[in-house]
């Protein structure tokens, strides 16, 4: 399928060649005859008028009154078309005086028109008896006391046989011109588009196995090259998120390997020997706990592959991020309360706390944040909250956590993010729970057009800014209101 | 127990066997009377011939879509009420299911106790809940009207969460509930990818320090792993 659509676009590229070269060929071979044409009659014409005016010179009427021609004038012909004139003389009323010997007594234009030779010469195409054409121009003389009317012309058949030759050996040199044409343009184009074969071949060959192949480019700059370049590029993306998807599957199996290996244990040991309904029960309920993790480590995950798939600007609302917020406050409040944490708000006045995303993932994000802050805080330190506004290009909520815990090391800013990360930190790691609430938070945020960073200055505790997008006039992002 | 007047009978279309197995004897444990076909050719024969009140269908089936069977018995018009078990469990499956013609729908996995809570949701939905306007477990009165709670004549200050805990632990009359039943009908939680278990033990422990610490008598109990009840001790 591919080779014939390829080979398609060759025959395409030549057949289009082909055709504007033939309409350009035949226009030029119109012009050309359409000129010469014109370029010779006006020449015939021409000559026809020296004609006549050297004929009247050699007219003379004899002593019988007939009209005569000096026969000396055939010994000194001025062309090799005199040989071929055509002439009659008539009078004014129309009796001819004289007809050429050329025209085998046939007429020269049938009879007088009116006031024929007067003004004009009246140059015309004839039809002859015999069927042949001739180019005629009409004179008025005055010779002798009497006026006669002069008709001279030359045949037409010697000269449109030319061009009816010449038309042929165009007409037959036309296609083959074409052929040939077509012939160089389909190798050409072929050899144009060779790369883009080769390209496909190495693509063809390249699988999930080996995505760390890359086209060969032969020359970077033109068009094709440029698609090299741009294919490339994909291709590394793929790669990328490839590792990345390989090493996450990894990460989730160890993760998931984890818990069922405590559970497999317990359940192996309590069945070790005969124990008491107490020692089954524990068991068991220890059993049941550890599912429970592995099943949220699932749902994270499922909710993290949600997240991925979100098409931006679909399911996206309108809403306060203060009052979302303070709903997730309100169902962890009893964390809050029980370490004594004293939590300070500062600027959920802010009238334009709105913000443009996905309601529903949103709030499972801030949770993750809130829960993660209010879990690493000690007791009866303050939890500061504070809500601004960040304008770059776009108008953002942002939104600050900062804690009083132990912090995070500069070197896990940004590591802290990622899927199943554990803190170096034993003492961190140990509160830590599936390790993918702040991914889960990350791909949110990010997907909803925001963005989510530690904030590096900070000298006690860790503070967490979320940037969300909110709706403003310039960005039309009011239409999912 | 369940004092049913005949025994209600259930049917379960499921094609994990160990997953059927369990559930056939813990339903029957429940006071049902219980069926289990693993494919949907001998549930259709089951459900004609048994006539049951509920259908547990898994909708991942060999050979046939439960959510086709589920259509076919709405088009059939047969008259039972169906809960789908499932592991397609986002919204929109959610929606899918409810639009063929279920009753209910729970993914798995799911706590047991929470099966056993939807299917007798499901099969009394017909009855009229008890107008009363107090709750009695043990020595501990619930006025729901008042949202005030008492025990031995000694009321406590519940703030408005833990009287909605205590009122649905009240309501299940002594089973276990689940850390996600009460995270779905009390928090109203719709995500399970939220961190309300600590939320929830922290609450059950605060309510626990009023309910319970002052009196000999201890009436919320944790069951490890399964989650919370209240009820009197067995003597």
């Amino acid at each position: 399928m591919k080779v014939t659509l390829r080979k398609q676009l060759r025959t395409r590229l030549t057949l289009w060649y082909v055709a504007v070269l033939g309409v350009i060929l035949g226009f030029y071979v119109v012009l050309v005859l359409s000129f010469q044409y014109a370029l010779v009659t006006r020449q015939i014409y021409h000559d026809e008028i020296q004609e006549v005016v050297t004929v009247e010179g050699l007219l003379f009427f004899d002593s019988h009154g007939a009209l005569q021609l000096q026969q000396n004038y055939f010994s000194h012909p001025r062309s090799h078309l005199l040989i071929d004139r055509l002439m009659e003389i008539r009078d004014l009323s129309g009796v001819v005086l004289y007809r050429s010997p050329t025209l085998n007594g046939m007429s020269l234009g049938g009879p007088s028109l009116p006031r024929e030779g007067g003004e004009t010469f009246n140059e015309r195409v004839v039809k002859l008896a015999d069927g042949s054409h001739a180019f005629v121009i009409s004179h008025i003389h005055s010779m002798q006391g009497r006026t006669v009317l002069i008709r001279l012309g030359y045949s037409l058949a010697a000269f449109r046989e030319r061009m009816l030759q010449f038309l042929g050996i165009l007409l037959i040199a036309l296609p083959v011109t074409l052929l040939v044409a077509g012939f160089a343009g389909y190798a050409i184009a072929k050899r144009a588009l060779s790369p883009l074969e080769q390209m496909a071949a190495a693509a063809e060959k390249i699988t999930a196995t080996n995505l760390n192949d890359r086209l060969e480019i032969e020359n970077p700059d033109d068009e094709l090259g440029h698609m090299g370049r741009v294919l490339n590029h994909l291709l590394q993306r793929l790669e990328d998120s490839f590792v990345q998807l390989q090493r996450f599957t990894a990460d989730a199996a160890h993760e998931l390997r984890t818990p069922l290996a405590s559970l497999r244990t317990v359940g192996e040991i309590a069945l070790r020997g005969e124990n008491t309904v107490d020692v089954y029960r524990e068991a068991i309920g220890s059993i049941l706990e550890e599912s429970l993790t592995v099943n949220q480590t699932i749902e994270g995950l499922l909710l993290l592959a949600r997240a991925e798939a979100t098409q931006p600007g679909r399911e996206r609302t309108s809403f306060s991020l203060v009052e979302l917020t303070g709903e997730v406050l309100s169902v962890l409040e009893v964390l809050i309360e029980e370490q004594q944490i004293v939590v300070e708000q500062g600027g959920q006045k802010l009238t334009s706390a709105i913000v443009v995303a996905d309601r529903r993932l949103v709030r499972a994000a801030i949770m993750n944040i809130l829960h993660n802050a209010i879990k690493f805080a000690p007791a009866r330190s303050t939890l500061r909250i504070d809500f601004t506004t960040y304008e770059t290009t776009q108008r953002f909520v942002q939104l600050s956590i900062h804690d009083r815990g132990p912090g995070i090391s500069p070197s896990e800013y940004e590591k802290v993010f990622d899927r199943f990360f554990t803190s170096a930190d034993q003492e961190i790691a140990s509160k830590s729970g599936s390790g993918i609430g702040l991914s889960v938070a990350k791909l949110v945020v990010e997907r909803n057009g925001g963005t989510i960073f530690f904030d590096p200055t900070v000298s006690e505790g860790a503070r967490c800014v979320v940037r969300l997008p909110s709706p403003d006039a310039k960005s039309g992002a009011g239409q999912y209101a | 127990m369940p004092t049913v007047q005949a025994q209600l009978r259930v049917l379960i279309i499921e094609d994990d066997k160990k997953l059927a197995n369990a559930l056939v004897a813990g339903i029957e444990a429940e006071g049902y009377n219980v069926g289990h076909a693993p494919t949907a050719e001998e549930g259709f024969f089951q459900l004609h011939s048994q006539q049951p009140d509920l259908l547990l269908l898994d909708l991942t089936l060999p050979h046939r879509n439960g959510l086709d069977i589920l259509r076919q018995i709405r088009r059939e018009g047969i008259d039972v009420r169906v809960l789908i078990l499932t592991s397609h469990n986002n919204v929109e499956d959610r929606v899918e299911g409810l639009n063929a013609g279920a009753d209910d729908y729970l993914g798995k996995p799911f706590s047991f106790p929470e099966l056993i809570a939807r299917i007798e949701a499901l099969l009394r939905r017909v009855l009229p809940s008890t107008a009363s306007s107090s709750l009695k477990i043990g020595d501990l009165i619930l006025n729901t009207r008042e949202r005030t709670a008492s025990r031995r004549g000694v009321s406590f200050e519940l703030t408005a969460r833990e009287f909605d805990v205590l009122l649905y632990l009240a309501e299940s009359r002594g089973r276990t509930v689940s850390r996600e039943m009460l995270a779905k009908d009390v928090w109203k939680e719709s995500s399970r990818f939220t961190p309300l278990d600590n939320v929830i033990d922290v609450q059950i422990a605060r309510l626990r320090k009023k309910v319970d610490d002052p009196f000999e008598v201890k009436l919320l109990r944790t069951i490890r792993g399964l989650g919370f009840s209240l009820r009197e001790p067995e003597a």
